[in-house]
């Protein structure tokens, strides 16, 4: 088996721009619902752009200056609204089911992402600089201890924790979201649960 | 030759023209003017962190009594355990389990020296006071019987001591030269040194990415005392609220709920259980396409009939339209 091949023929496959910007949706495709995935998406990427932003100045730079404090907000908002509409995305998602018929991969990258999304947040959090980065830290330290996360992870050392926030978790989130995407557009959104019909026989089943 | 491409459900189900690329511009767009004004408007909170000077000049007793923990190991750190040295005092286990204790003093602390003896000693160094160098060397002379009696006496005498201008006093008694090295402890706190020295610690040389010295010398009373003001403490929802009237990581609520009811808060090992509780609960989300009962769920709650309330409406119509002509409406469904 020539790995090359393979490679190609699956990249090409899966990364087609027809697949990844179909310009046709089935019709059931028509609540405000499914506007959820794509307003986490465009607030994840307020979030990295003030991030970097915030990374290329330092820490120092968004506690103490005029135009940093005002990237920290941006940060601090977009995060909550990365936040809002990913929780609601995921309640949605629950309830449509969106698992079945070989979408588990598609859910099982989702939760990943919001998982990885936590921490990163978390550490974001304790990077802040402020009282509440200090006292959040020396209270964690006993969840990351008891958890026995201590071998890995020290919570009062600084530059793990920015390292992991701005470099290690937001790779890992990235990564995750991309694949997210493309395992949407590979099998389309989950279609409708079949409904009974006015006869009593499922509309649209498959027997 | 290239096979045309077909959305995957596109023999199943009608299709509509759909603009992905322009929803996720104007969907950008909206979030980042929302943004940037909620911003501008609201600011984002910051309070700046407390530092062993504040602390210092704001209640000496506190700097003193933590130094004295520290020094005599009744201090939490001083007999914290893994994974800052090998005492038991914050090792958490349940029936036995402990995985905090598997990778050693990963990050080691020995209070009395790095909290008390060391900065007290580059403080006598760096003042030439020759008074704090013999207090320190009669102390560390001294058996250790007769530390533990000196320790003891100024530990019971805080009880009985008042903060005369910002400085300690306290009623007479035999606490050799321990009163004075924790009055000296102070004056390097007051002073804004103290903080240097305890970081100097962890870090091996200029650069100083760990505080962790810095942080665990305040993180009983001293920060506590500021939280508890600020309803941070976990007893309180702590990490779950921000400052008051911003929103805080509210997403972390399953994990602070654990810390609000038995027997997560009131067990010693409350960190470890929530934390296994919490990672169980999040497998079980991450396997719900396979958790039996669970994956079937959202069929039976009626809130997917709202979602697709459009397509429901509209599939009855077809179904009785294919009743006379079967066509494109007959080919939908799906496997459940």
């Amino acid at each position: 088996m020539n790995l090359t091949a393979r490679i190609r023929k699956q990249v090409s496959e899966q990364l087609s721009w027809d697949r990844l910007l179909p310009s046709e949706q089935p019709t059931y495709v028509s609540s405000l619902v499914y506007s959820f995935g794509v307003l986490t998406l465009s607030s994840l990427v307020v979030v990295i752009v003030s991030g970097i932003v915030m990374s290329a100045k330092s820490p120092v730079w968004y506690q103490t200056s005029t135009v940093g404090e005002y990237f920290r907000a941006i940060h601090f908002w977009s995060v909550q609204a990365f936040f809002f509409f990913m929780t609601m995305h995921l309640v949605v998602q629950f309830f449509m089911g969106s698992w079945r018929e070989g979408r588990a991969l598609t859910w099982v990258l989702g939760v990943l992402s919001f998982g990885v999304g936590v921490l990163t947040a978390f550490t974001g959090y304790l990077s802040r600089g402020d009282f509440f980065a200090q006292w959040n830290q020396v209270q964690s330290k006993d969840a990351f201890n008891g958890a026995g996360l201590n071998g890995f992870f020290n919570a009062l050392d600084n530059g793990q924790i920015y390292g992991l926030h701005i470099a290690v978790l937001p790779t890992i989130l990235i990564v995750l979201v991309a694949w997210h995407l493309i395992a949407v557009r590979g099998k389309g959104v989950v279609p409708p649960y079949p409904i009974e019909g006015n006869s009593g026989a499922k509309v649209g089943e498959r027997s | 030759m290239k096979q045309a491409y077909q959305y995957p459900d596109a023999k199943r189900f009608p299709m509509k023209d759909f603009d992905m690329v322009k929803e996720g511009i104007l969907s950008l767009i909206v979030i980042t003017v929302l943004v940037l004004i909620v911003a501008a408007i609201a600011g984002a909170p910051y309070r700046p962190a407390v530092t062993n000077q504040q602390v210092a000049m704001q209640s000496p007793l506190v700097i003193e009594q933590t130094a004295l923990g520290d020094l005599d190991g009744s201090g939490s750190i001083a007999s914290y355990g893994p994974p800052y040295n090998n005492g038991t005092g914050s090792v958490q286990s349940i029936a036995g389990f402990s995985p905090q204790t598997w990778w050693g003093v990963s990050y080691p602390v020995n209070t009395a020296t790095d909290d008390v003896i060391t900065p007290l000693s580059m403080l006598a160094s760096a003042s030439g006071n020759s008074q704090l160098a013999k207090a320190l060397s009669t102390y560390q002379e001294a058996p250790s019987a007769t530390q533990a009696k000196w320790n003891q006496n100024l530990s019971n005498a805080f009880n009985k001591a008042t903060v005369v201008g910002g400085t300690v006093k306290l009623p007479a008694g035999n606490y050799g030269p321990v009163a004075y090295m924790m009055n000296s402890e102070l004056q390097l706190a007051r002073s804004g040194l103290l903080s240097g020295a305890l970081s100097r610690e962890t870090n091996q040389g200029v650069y100083r990415f760990n505080v962790q010295n810095d942080l665990l010398f305040l993180q009983g009373d001293a920060l506590h005392d500021i939280a508890g003001k600020t309803d941070l403490s976990g007893e309180q929802w702590g990490i779950n609220h921000d400052e008051q009237a911003y929103p805080g990581p509210w997403w972390l609520t399953p994990y602070t709920f654990f810390y609000q009811v038995p027997p997560w808060n009131t067990s010693a090992a409350g960190d470890e259980m929530t934390a296994y509780t919490v990672g169980a609960l999040f497998l079980l989300l991450l396997f719900v396409p396979w958790v039996p009962g669970l994956n079937r769920l959202p069929r039976l709650l009626p809130l997917y009939k709202l979602i697709w309330r459009d397509w429901y409406r509209d599939e009855k119509g077809r179904k009785k339209d294919n009743k006379a002509d079967p066509g494109f409406g007959a080919q939908v469904g799906h496997n459940h």
